[in-house]
């Protein structure tokens, strides 16, 4: 009778060990739920490669990863009324079908910044072919 | 003449009874209030659960008094389907109507490059721009302004212990049901596009967004609890 008398108000006897378990697992959720809004952002920004690369460097590389295109650029502020800034794109790498599949590269920690280093120097390896290529010629 | 002099003095204490637990529990509310509209911010969720765990606090001492305050559990149910859905309505939003800003391009760009696929492939080339997997912007048109904004609603309601904020937490609870089976078949038959190349796919979906599983929890709750706690 008396362990009746410390019931929460609206609950009976028969579901006391469930009503229990059930705001156990609310506390779990609403903790978690906390934890993962305010931390998704900074570490998701970390595991791209912030603070080494900016925000709009961040989205600058996550574009090239996934059209597959080194000439990608993020543009900010992106103007009202504008279209999409991917629409009609031509790089992108999938395989077409009933259940497409993307062909990006999966992004590790801090690949992003590896990516960005390995492009400026495939870039400059490039442009030192060109001008060789021009000094041969001339 | 005894009868006379008994009768206002129990009536004031009834009264004063009623007065205090409805202070308390307007107290502890103002805090929950203040700390889950900043927890639905997410980022500055951590600046929202003190203020939050601070008014549940209140209310567990006010429970503990022998107060006539609503029961914890109620507490929990109501405030967490009002977070689960600003949460919710937050991110879908920003899909839809800010797909161009700079922070969705980086928060739901970079969660979808490492849980879901379905916010990082072909991202902002729909002519409406936003996440382009099949079917996901007809789940977001379908859920924020009728599931979440009704969740919402609802769990005011329930918090107010009313009848129908009981009756619309139920139904609404089941839509959430809805939600996640329609969701997550939908993901499975295009299982390609949201896990090929992601970071932590499957697991790592699931390791994140179980947490949003409140629907599954309140409706042992709602359909073992004693509703004459609510009122019309």
């Amino acid at each position: 009778m008396a362990k009746k008398e410390e019931l929460p108000l609206g609950t009976i006897e028969t579901y006391s060990n469930m009503h229990k378990w059930l705001r156990r697992a609310l506390y779990v959720c609403l903790t978690a739920l906390v934890i993962e809004g305010t931390l998704t952002f900074p570490l998701a920004m970390i595991w791209m490669g912030w603070p080494t690369l900016t925000l709009l460097e961040v989205c600058d590389e996550m574009g090239k990863v996934r059209w597959s295109d080194d000439d990608f650029k993020c543009i900010f502020p992106y103007p009202l009324f504008e279209k999409s800034e991917a629409e009609g794109q031509k790089t992108a790498k999938d395989k077409w079908g009933i259940q497409p599949t993307p062909g990006y590269r999966r992004i590790g920690y801090r690949d992003l910044v590896k990516f960005r280093d390995e492009r400026l120097a495939r870039q400059a390896a490039n442009k030192a072919a060109e001008q060789s290529s021009l000094t041969n010629i001339q | 003449m005894q009868l006379t002099a008994t009768a206002p003095s129990l009536s004031t204490s009834f009264d004063e009874h009623h007065e205090k637990s409805r202070d308390a529990q307007n107290k502890a509310d103002k805090w929950m209030i203040a700390g889950t509209i900043v927890i639905g911010t997410g980022v500055l969720g951590f600046i929202g659960f003190p203020l939050f765990m601070r008014g549940l606090h209140m209310l567990r001492k006010a429970t503990r008094e022998g107060l006539s305050v609503r029961p914890i559990i109620c507490t929990l149910i109501g405030y967490l389907v009002i977070m689960d859905s600003a949460l919710n309505s937050m991110g879908w939003a920003m899909d839809l109507l800010a797909n161009h800003s700079l922070v969705n391009r980086l928060v739901t760009a970079s969660w979808g490059a490492l849980f879901d696929g379905g916010y990082y492939w072909h991202y902002n080339e729909l002519g409406i721009g936003g996440a382009g997997a099949p079917g996901e912007k007809a789940w977001e048109i379908a859920l924020i302004p009728t599931v979440f904004c009704m969740r919402l609603a609802a769990a005011i309601g329930f918090l107010q212990m009313k009848r129908w904020g009981h009756q619309w937490l139920i139904v609404t609870c089941y839509f959430g049901m809805i939600v996640w089976v329609g969701y997550n078949t939908n993901m499975t038959i295009f299982a390609d596009v949201r896990f090929a190349h992601v970071t932590f796919p499957v697991i790592g979906w699931w390791a994140y967004d179980i947490f949003y599983i409140t629907p599954f929890l309140s409706i042992p709750y709602l359909h073992t609890v004693n509703r004459e706690i609510f009122t019309d």
